[in-house]
């Protein structure tokens, strides 16, 4: 399984992004050019200060790129204004981040029914989403809980059914294991892993190689440029799955 | 459909989370709309009462009083006049009661009520034959003396026989306004009745009443009849002055209102900007994140303008309801009708607009939140503030010194913080001092022209006897001897009251705010109201026709005249012709410092073997008691209005030092210094605001209450500040309060051990 084969999802040309910090323009991506196929998991790694972060949230449309295109599910995206791109992410895009970002007035279940709600699933829909969700993560009797009243670990799995729920065709993971103990970022590596195996696109964003080598293809980013980007053949972990994957990571 | 449905979801959790917050917005509002909706109900035309009256009893426009009855019909041919009621012979008695006498214009009316101006029956029924003792009571006079259905009215007429005549009915009129602003108190009798109290046809007068088409051609009604009967005119009142002795206190209390219910509306609209201001401050990250879930800038920005709005709209709905319970309660139910659609609709309207204005541009500020919910909220500029170098320089405790540092450091947030105390505390100190002006009116009546506690008339006693049994007693310092005469008006159309107390050598005590006092014979002093009225100013010289003496007197100065709306014109008793002045027809009676008035008139009653009639003085701060009830009520909303804003501060103090505190505390400072450090913040804008709201409303207040006296015309000169030790209270009462309230959240966040940095 190569990514030639596969449809392409999203795929960036001379991708670039530059702030101005006062009068000085700072580049912080420089010609990124990636195609990432349907069912890829990759995994964009480098130093802090590297671009990862900012290449991710310029798939996601959440910053705009100086330079460059993104085409997304074969139609160009990156000239779109916010509020397409908004509609856009209700469909397509499922975000998790490194902080969480549940939103603290809603309850875990209403936290991970909003996205569905916003694709335009009926309540009753995302209710049963949001209950298959939650049961698969395991987190069913904290449903009614504020986010506030949940560990780091859960808040990440949280986060992780709401990027879910609206069945995106890319889902977009920054940092999501920065924040938490050895033990919940197995947790949250594991279910990552699983929704790859049925099929899930996936960006993920980590400085840490360990994190990194779950997924099937690398990216190596420098200064905002692409040093290496290659695919990590191990089949045999993929086939098997579950808690095997966890031990060979530690 | 499916952005509603999440928006619907995210505003309920969001007003769930925050119930308390959401609740005191409503109130604020509600608050608010219900002072405009009483204020404009109470200004309004319609709550006078005298237009339903006069629309019940198909009133009359203009009653002329008469020496000998008029020919109705030569009235009646008058261009202009519809229907004529009378004439009526009318005689004045004297009404006996529990000790006090009461001067009563007693009407003969027929069996069947006429149909022009019929008094309405209130309570009881109309006069009868059968019973022809029963007389019916006007309502205001009835109220005012103590009577009801079927108590004994027992008159004195003025040959001094004793009439014991019983109520049988009470009833309301357009044709006076109410007893005991206007006197004498009216009763119906019927025309047998009157012949036995009154045989002497030439002691009474004959009133009679004319309609017009149009009210507006009052004036020259009134002079074509004055024409026509000429010298037998003795008084002629018209609607307006009816009108006008029936709105008075309405339309004080209204004024008042209008202007605590303006300014509470521009406070409220920015309370409700910088509560739902620093609410989006405070949520900054959760729009981010939900933009980042696919919810458009537009999309965020209705949410929040649906969200706040509503509880806007709410407030404004409860507020009228409230409005109208309220105007039902001030207008103790009486003839009052309800604030028309028209004004009710501007207010709904106009509220509900500011509102969502006030609303509207943090609502677009939430919905520019970049999507990115990674980035932290912008860090404030940490420079020192000029304050905090001050605090510095004078070695403060760490805790102040951090704590006005942080002050400042968000300008915006903290002038509107500023701003939000200051208006409500304004409007607070103009409060204290309408209620010091009122205990002013109080205390010290000598203060707004009312000098003398007590009025004596001699009754059956010679003026000699009287000026000597008041001269006798020890409570008494001064007495000026006084007669109230109606005054024709130069144009001769209507009369106002003139009032010729003390003498040119020894002058009645008035309140000059302007001028002099009057000193020679001639000289006049008036109130603001009949400046108003004749369109004279200080120095001006006015004719007046008083008992048919034409008198020319000249205006030396402006006097405080609580009576009548200021439409008095007071001169000396020398002034007026013999004839008109002796004997007086009452002393006014300066009581000394410290001793009970009543006390003097019980005494004054005893020497005189009951024949002296002793009463006390009215004080018009005791029409006006319910101002004390309003001004209560606005302080309380104006407080919820600034707890709004001081909430909000002090959420948006946390939102800001919730990346320092862990830094605070890992510097070493105790859980007490953060929360003292958070206090401070708030504290210190508070402070700022509280004072400049009492500094700015100490300034206003005696203006905007000297205005409102000139409006009512009682005349400028009656304001009174509130003294320095309330002000001090109060000023003190706000900053404790406020830090009470800045206290616990700080408290709370001090003591949390999940760093908040992170949330």
């Amino acid at each position: 399984m190569t990514p030639k084969q596969l449809s392409t999802v999203i795929k960036t040309v001379n991708l670039g992004k530059i702030y101005q910090q006062g009068a000085v323009p700072v580049p912080a991506v420089r010609g990124v050019d990636l195609e990432i196929g349907a069912g890829e998991f990759v995994a964009v790694t480098g130093p802090s200060g590297s671009g990862k972060s900012t290449l991710v949230h310029m798939l996601g449309g959440l910053d705009k790129p100086s330079s460059g295109e993104i085409w997304l599910d074969g139609r160009r995206v990156d000239t779109l204004r916010e509020s397409a791109w908004a509609l856009l992410r209700r469909k397509k895009i499922g975000f998790v981040f490194q902080f969480f970002n549940l939103v603290a007035n809603m309850t875990v279940a209403d936290n991970v029914e909003l996205p569905a709600l916003l694709a335009g699933s009926s309540p009753k829909e995302a209710r049963a989403r949001r209950e298959y969700l939650l049961d698969a993560l395991g987190l069913t009797e904290r449903s009614d809980a504020p986010p506030s009243q949940l560990s780091g670990g859960e808040q990440q799995r949280v986060a992780l059914a709401r990027a879910l729920s609206n069945r995106p065709s890319l889902l977009l993971a920054d940092e999501p294991t920065g924040n938490l103990d050895s033990r919940n970022t197995r947790d949250v590596l594991r279910l990552l892993g699983e929704v790859h195996r049925d099929g899930q696109t996936i960006v993920l964003v980590t400085h840490e190689a360990r994190v990194a080598s779950l997924a099937d293809r690398v990216v190596s980013l420098l200064d905002g440029q692409v040093i290496d980007d290659g695919t990590i053949a191990v089949p045999r972990r993929r086939s098997r799955g579950g808690a095997g994957d966890v031990v060979e990571l530690r | 459909m499916s952005t509603v449905r999440a928006s619907a979801r995210w505003i309920k959790a969001d007003l769930r989370a925050r119930r308390g917050q959401a609740l005191l917005a409503v109130l604020a509002v509600a608050g608010i709309v219900t002072a405009l909706i009483t204020s404009a109900t109470l200004l309004e035309d319609s709550t006078n009462p005298w237009r339903g009256l006069f629309t019940q009893t198909d009133g009359a426009h203009v009653w002329i009083h008469a020496k000998q009855s008029p020919d109705p019909a030569g009235l009646a041919a008058l261009p202009g006049v519809t229907g004529v009621a009378g004439p009526y012979r009318s005689a004045p008695v004297t009404l006996a009661q529990d000790g006090r006498k009461a001067p009563v214009a007693l009407r003969a009316l027929p069996v069947d009520p006429p149909e022009i101006a019929h008094p309405v029956v209130r309570e009881g029924r109309w006069l009868d034959r059968a019973d022809l003792d029963g007389v019916v009571v006007e309502r205001s006079f009835a109220r005012a003396s103590g009577l009801r259905l079927g108590s004994p009215f027992t008159v004195t007429a003025l040959n001094g026989t004793r009439h014991v005549l019983a109520v049988a009915g009470i009833a309301e009129t357009a044709e006076q306004g109410f007893y005991p602003e206007w006197t004498p108190g009216l009763a119906w009798a019927l025309p047998e009745t009157l012949d036995r109290v009154e045989p002497a046809v030439g002691l009474s007068e004959s009133v009679i009443g004319l309609r017009l088409d149009d009210p507006e051609a009052t004036r020259l009604v009134v002079q074509g009849a004055v024409t026509l009967l000429d010298e037998r005119i003795q008084r002629i009142s018209t609607w307006r002055e009816v009108r006008a002795s029936m709105e008075l206190d309405n339309r004080l209390l209204g004024l008042l209102l209008a202007l605590f219910g303006v300014v509470g509306l521009i406070a409220a609209a920015l309370a409700i900007a910088n509560v739902v201001g620093g609410r989006v401050l405070t949520q900054s990250r959760d729009f981010a994140t939900l933009k980042s879930l696919g919810l458009t800038r537009g999309q965020v920005m209705g949410m929040l303008l649906v969200e706040h709005g509503s509880l806007g709209l709410a407030g404004v709905g409860a507020g009228l309801v409230c409005g109208q319970f309220v105007t039902m309660l001030a207008l103790d139910g009486g003839a009052g009708l309800p604030l028309s659609p028209m004004p009710t609709a501007a207010i709904a309207v106009g509220t509900a607009a500011v509102v969502l204005v006030a609303v509207a541009l943090p609502a677009w500020r939430g919905g520019r939140t970049p999507p990115i919910p990674a980035a932290p909220a912008m860090p404030p500029r940490g420079h020192l503030s000029r304050m905090a170098r001050l605090a510095l320089l004078v070695r403060l405790p760490p805790a102040l010194v951090l704590g006005a540092r942080d002050a400042f450091t968000r300008r915006l947030p903290a002038f509107l913080t500023t701003f939000g105390v200051a208006v409500p505390m304004m409007m607070i100190t103009i409060g204290l001092g309408c209620w010091a002006t009122l205990d002013n009116f109080l205390s010290h009546p000598e203060q707004v022209g009312q000098a003398a506690a007590l009025t004596v008339k001699p009754g059956r006693l010679p003026a000699s006897d009287a000026e000597r049994l008041i001269r006798a007693d020890p409570g008494v310092t001064a007495f000026y001897p006084g007669t109230e005469v109606d005054a024709l008006e130069p144009e001769q159309t209507r009369t106002v009251p003139a009032r010729a107390i003390g003498t040119s050598a020894e002058p009645y005590p008035f309140v000059v705010v302007d001028g002099r006092g009057y000193a020679e014979r001639g000289e006049a002093v008036a109130g603001q109201g009949l400046l108003d009225l004749l369109e004279v100013e200080i120095g001006d010289r006015v004719r007046v026709t008083v008992g048919g003496t034409p008198l020319i007197l000249r205006i030396v100065g402006r006097v405080v005249e609580p009576d009548k709306d200021g439409e008095v014109l007071s001169f000396g008793i020398d002034s007026l012709s013999a004839k008109d002045a002796l004997p007086p027809e009452f002393y006014s009676l300066v009581v000394k410092p410290g001793v009970d008035a009543e006390e003097v008139r019980t005494r004054l009653l005893a020497a005189s073997g009951q024949n002296l009639e002793v009463a006390r003085v009215v004080n018009p701060a005791e029409r006006l008691a319910v101002i004390r009830v309003v001004i209560v009520a606005l302080v309380v909303v104006l407080a919820l209005i600034g707890l709004a804003n001081l909430l909000t501060a002090s959420a948006l103090g946390l939102r800001d030092h919730a990346l320092d505190l862990a830094v605070l505390k890992a510097m070493g400072l105790t859980p007490r210094q953060v929360a003292a450090t958070l206090v401070t913040g708030t504290g210190v804008l508070v402070v700022i605001g509280v004072v400049t709201g009492v500094l700015a409303g100490a300034s206003l207040s005696n203006g905007i209450i000297n205005l409102q006296g000139h409006t009512s015309g009682v005349g400028a000169g009656i304001a009174r500040a509130p003294s320095a030790v309330t002000l001090l209270v109060a000023v003190l009462v706000a900053v404790g309060a406020a830090l009470l309230v800045a206290l616990i959240p700080a408290r709370r966040a001090a003591r949390a051990r999940v760093p908040v940095a992170i949330r």
